[in-house]
């Protein structure tokens, strides 16, 4: 072929593809998941692989949705937001120490589950002389609760507002008094175990604060104030967070660990398009070469190949990739693409050699042979560019079984742990049960995108099929 | 060749593909068992090693506990057949396992020990839903395929094509899981759990069985009569274009006639075997989808023998889903065979 022919036909090719709506479509789809798959570092984050099969992502919340659900419900959630030194006023305090004015606008009808202060470095010559802490709120009615007063800061200091048990005490007397309740001893044990500090803390005080309290809008603010004499300490506050832990979180939510579906969602890209295409690109090459080869040779070592051919098409391909997987313990992703090629040549080489049989008889071949052309030119120049139009819509169509059976694979618990795939985090998401839980942000993104991958491959190779080999439809 | 020589060719190499899967399977599973085996044996020796007497013996005479301790290796040795070579306990496992001596499972499932039994209980049930299921879709598939055939290239067959490219593209086992999401705990329509109620009896017992069928049966019909109907459209329509079609309506034979008897009837022998290949298909992807719905059939036995390493179990069942698959394949050629005599032929 010289380069003018490969410029037609090419140009021959996209002339069609234009009438293909569903090709085209099919395209499009591919097109944005390969830039999801390449910019997966900058979308999320580079240390999401690394990070993601760590045992928590202790910063995020737990099983909780995605943020646009306030667009849908009644109940408006509190987001997940972090809060570091930037956002926070800074104040010197005369005698020595800082006061830092956290302000934070409750709109939402459910609070966050938790406010986390952490970051605080503090060097100290003596141990026992720390910088001391106080953290009072100032609600937008006017009302102030301290929340801890002159605790020791050291380091490794974490204040989880919520379960903080000075805090919760301070918060439960101070509720106590608003509410104007008398309580028997028992039921003040009970509350106060009970309460939900953040609901408290964030609701209208009123008698019912104790009892589901509606929620107070407008403007918090958390001073915290932290007094220390210069001489014995010195505090760095710019690694300061205050975490806002949400009710919601990203565009995604976030499953039982606490990791971003979102990031998982943009992460597997890679891992499903690079198995799929490579596991269709290996097996359909090998079965054509397989079916050429020996519909080329004949005679008996046709009759061999069809054998071994014949022997790999009766394997039940699942229960046996399960059995291997089960065997080899966890299956790396590589090994998952060796033994899907393994199994996925098979039926492409039958409908090769049938193909390679007919063209072999054709005058053209005959002409190439009478003039000395020896096997190999006659197979890679005559018969295989008749093939290759086949070959690709194959390719197209065997992506979404590719994907589907490492899917498969990682769901069954055999995949690989260390990749981010979507079929791991299903696996996940079943361990959980997320499904039993109702956490449908686990559930369905990470199989609509696989079907999505599956749907972009169907596409793209059934207007491969109708443009190519318009006498051979697959599908 | 005549059509018993052929079929004799088939049911051969049928056997020779089971013998070799069962051969290389044995090896995986006797590697697994030794190690298995190997600590269990230390196990039992370190548990024995703390009774009082050992532990006095131990202190006295270090020399004879060390007698003891290679003495009992050897006879556990025995007991768990390591003293035999590899090769050996691999053909025998593997004429066991061909002759259907599956051995024990560890635990008992679905309150059977014996695995041949515990298979025995699972067989029917993923009949019974596949099964179900697969009429179900053939029905569909059927009525669908041939009105988008009648219509080809009218808003029903683009709709229907639409459909057979979503569906295909969706897994069985994720759909199952967004339905019980759905129905079972978001509607609450349908039970969650597939796994039927081991104290009830009787007519009660059946009726339990089927409505925790209806979940999983929707499931697998949705996702494949789609794909299904695809199929029997592009059968039926390159039927519809060949002769004796044109000649019948030519002849002036009523409509639904010329569908339904002429073009269904030439039709039949691809879309059989199709049903068939769907049938054997069903039986893999059923793995997954059985364990989804906790479905107790051949799909969750796997399941269970994975995540509790039962090796025999697991062996066990591995056999007769080959077997089974081998002998739908030859099934699927005796019909293929009867229905379309150019194949008796051809080969």
């Amino acid at each position: 072929m010289r380069l003018e022919d490969v410029v037609d036909s090419a140009k021959d090719f996209l002339h069609e593809f234009r009438y293909q709506k569903g090709g085209i479509l099919g395209f499009i789809l591919l097109l944005l998941l390969i830039l999801a798959a390449v910019f997966a570092p900058n979308i999320t984050s580079p240390d999401v692989p690394e990070r993601w099969s760590k045992e928590f992502w202790v910063e995020n919340p737990p099983n909780v949705p995605p943020t646009w659900i306030n667009y849908f419900s009644s109940k408006k959630l509190a987001p997940h937001e972090i809060l570091s030194l930037d956002d926070m006023q800074v104040e010197k305090l005369d005698g020595g120490g800082v006061l830092l004015r956290i302000v934070y606008t409750n709109t939402y009808d459910v609070p966050p589950k938790d406010i986390i202060l952490q970051g605080f470095n503090v060097s100290s010559s003596d141990a026992r002389n720390k910088p001391l802490m106080t953290i009072t709120l100032k609600r937008p009615d006017g009302s102030e609760v301290v929340l801890l007063e002159d605790r020791r800061v050291s380091s490794n200091t974490v204040i989880q507002i919520a379960t903080n048990t000075e805090v919760r005490k301070n918060v439960f007397e101070w509720a106590k008094k608003v509410s104007g309740a008398k309580l028997s001893p028992s039921e003040e044990i009970k509350l106060q175990a009970l309460m939900d500090t953040m609901k408290i803390l964030f609701g209208k005080a009123d008698e019912n604060i104790f009892e589901g309290t509606s929620p107070l809008h407008g403007d918090y603010v958390f001073e915290v104030k932290i007094t220390y004499q210069d001489g014995d300490n010195s505090l760095d506050l710019s690694n300061l967070t205050a975490i806002f832990s949400g009710r919601t979180y990203g565009l995604m939510g976030t499953d039982s660990k606490g990791r971003d579906i979102w990031a998982g969602l943009v992460w597997g890209t890679r891992v499903s398009l690079s198995v799929g295409i490579a596991v269709a690109v290996l097996s359909v090459l090998i079965g054509i070469v397989y079916g050429v080869a020996s519909a080329y040779f004949g005679g008996w070592k046709d009759e061999v190949l069809q054998r071994f051919n014949e022997f790999m098409f009766s394997m039940p391909v699942l229960p046996i990739l399960i059995l291997l997987g089960a065997y080899l313990g966890h299956v790396a992703l590589s090994q998952i693409v060796l033994l899907l090629v393994l199994f996925g040549w098979v039926g492409v080489a039958k409908v090769a050699r049938s193909m390679a049989l007919q063209i072999k008889e054709q005058t053209f071949v005959e002409a190439a042979r009478a003039l000395g052309a020896g096997s190999g030119r006659v197979v890679f120049k005559h018969i295989m560019p008749q093939i290759m139009p086949y070959a690709f819509s194959q390719m197209a169509l065997s992506v979404p079984y590719a994907v589907m059976t490492e899917a498969a694979l990682s769901f069954l618990g055999i995949g690989d742990p260390t990749a981010v795939t979507w079929g791991q985090m299903l696996y996940d998401a079943q361990n959980a049960g997320a499904t039993i839980n109702g956490y449908w942000w686990w559930v369905i993104p990470p199989g609509l995108a696989i079907a999505l991958v599956g749907l972009a491959f169907v596409l793209i190779g059934v207007a491969l099929d109708r443009i190519l080999n318009p006498r051979m439809r697959t599908l | 060749m005549s059509f018993a020589r052929y079929l004799g060719i088939r049911i051969f190499n049928a056997l020779l593909v089971l013998i070799f899967v069962t051969f290389v399977v044995s090896i995986l599973f006797v590697k697994v068992a030794e190690d298995d085996a190997k600590t269990r044996i230390a196990e039992v020796i370190n548990n024995e090693a703390r009774n009082p007497a050992i532990l006095r013996l131990k202190a006295s005479d270090p020399e004879a506990f060390e007698k003891w301790k290679s003495n009992r290796e050897e006879q556990l040795r025995r007991e768990f057949e390591l003293d035999k070579p590899f090769w050996e306990r691999v053909i025998s496992k593997t004429k066991n396992t061909l002759l259907l001596k599956f051995g024990n499972a560890r635990s008992p499932v679905f309150g059977e020990i014996k695995v041949s039994k515990i298979i025995e209980k699972a067989i029917p049930r993923t009949v019974l839903l596949f099964t179900t299921a697969q009429i179900i879709i053939t029905f569909i598939g059927l009525l669908l395929g041939i009105k988008a055939a009648q219509k080809a290239g009218k808003f029903v067959d683009k709709l229907l094509s639409v459909l057979a490219m979503l569906t295909a593209s969706l897994p069985m086992w994720w759909v199952g899981m967004v339905f019980i999401l759905a129905f079972s705990f978001q509607l609450g329509i349908f039970p969650a759990s597939s796994l039927p109620n081991p104290n009830l009896e009787g007519f009660a017992y059946y009726k339990d069985l089927l409505w925790r069928m209806v979940l999983p049966l929707i499931t697998v019909v949705f996702v494949s009569f789609g794909g299904w109907a695809y199929t029997t459209r592009n059968i039926m329509i390159s039927t519809m274009h060949e002769d004796f079609i044109t000649v019948a309506r030519a002849k002036g034979v009523p409509e639904n006639r010329v569908i339904y008897g002429h073009a269904l009837k030439a039709a039949s022998p691809p879309i059989v075997t199709n049903v068939i290949i769907g049938l054997l298909g069903s039986l893999g992807g059923a793995i997954i989808t059985e364990a989804v719905f906790n479905w107790p059939g051949m799909g969750r036995l796997y399941w269970v023998a994975l995540q509790q390493s039962e090796v025999n179990l697991l062996m066990g069942v591995t056999y007769v889903t080959v077997a089974l698959f081998l002998a739908s394949m030859i099934i699927a050629d005796v019909i293929y065979g009867y229905l379309d005599p150019r194949v008796r032929v051809g080969r």
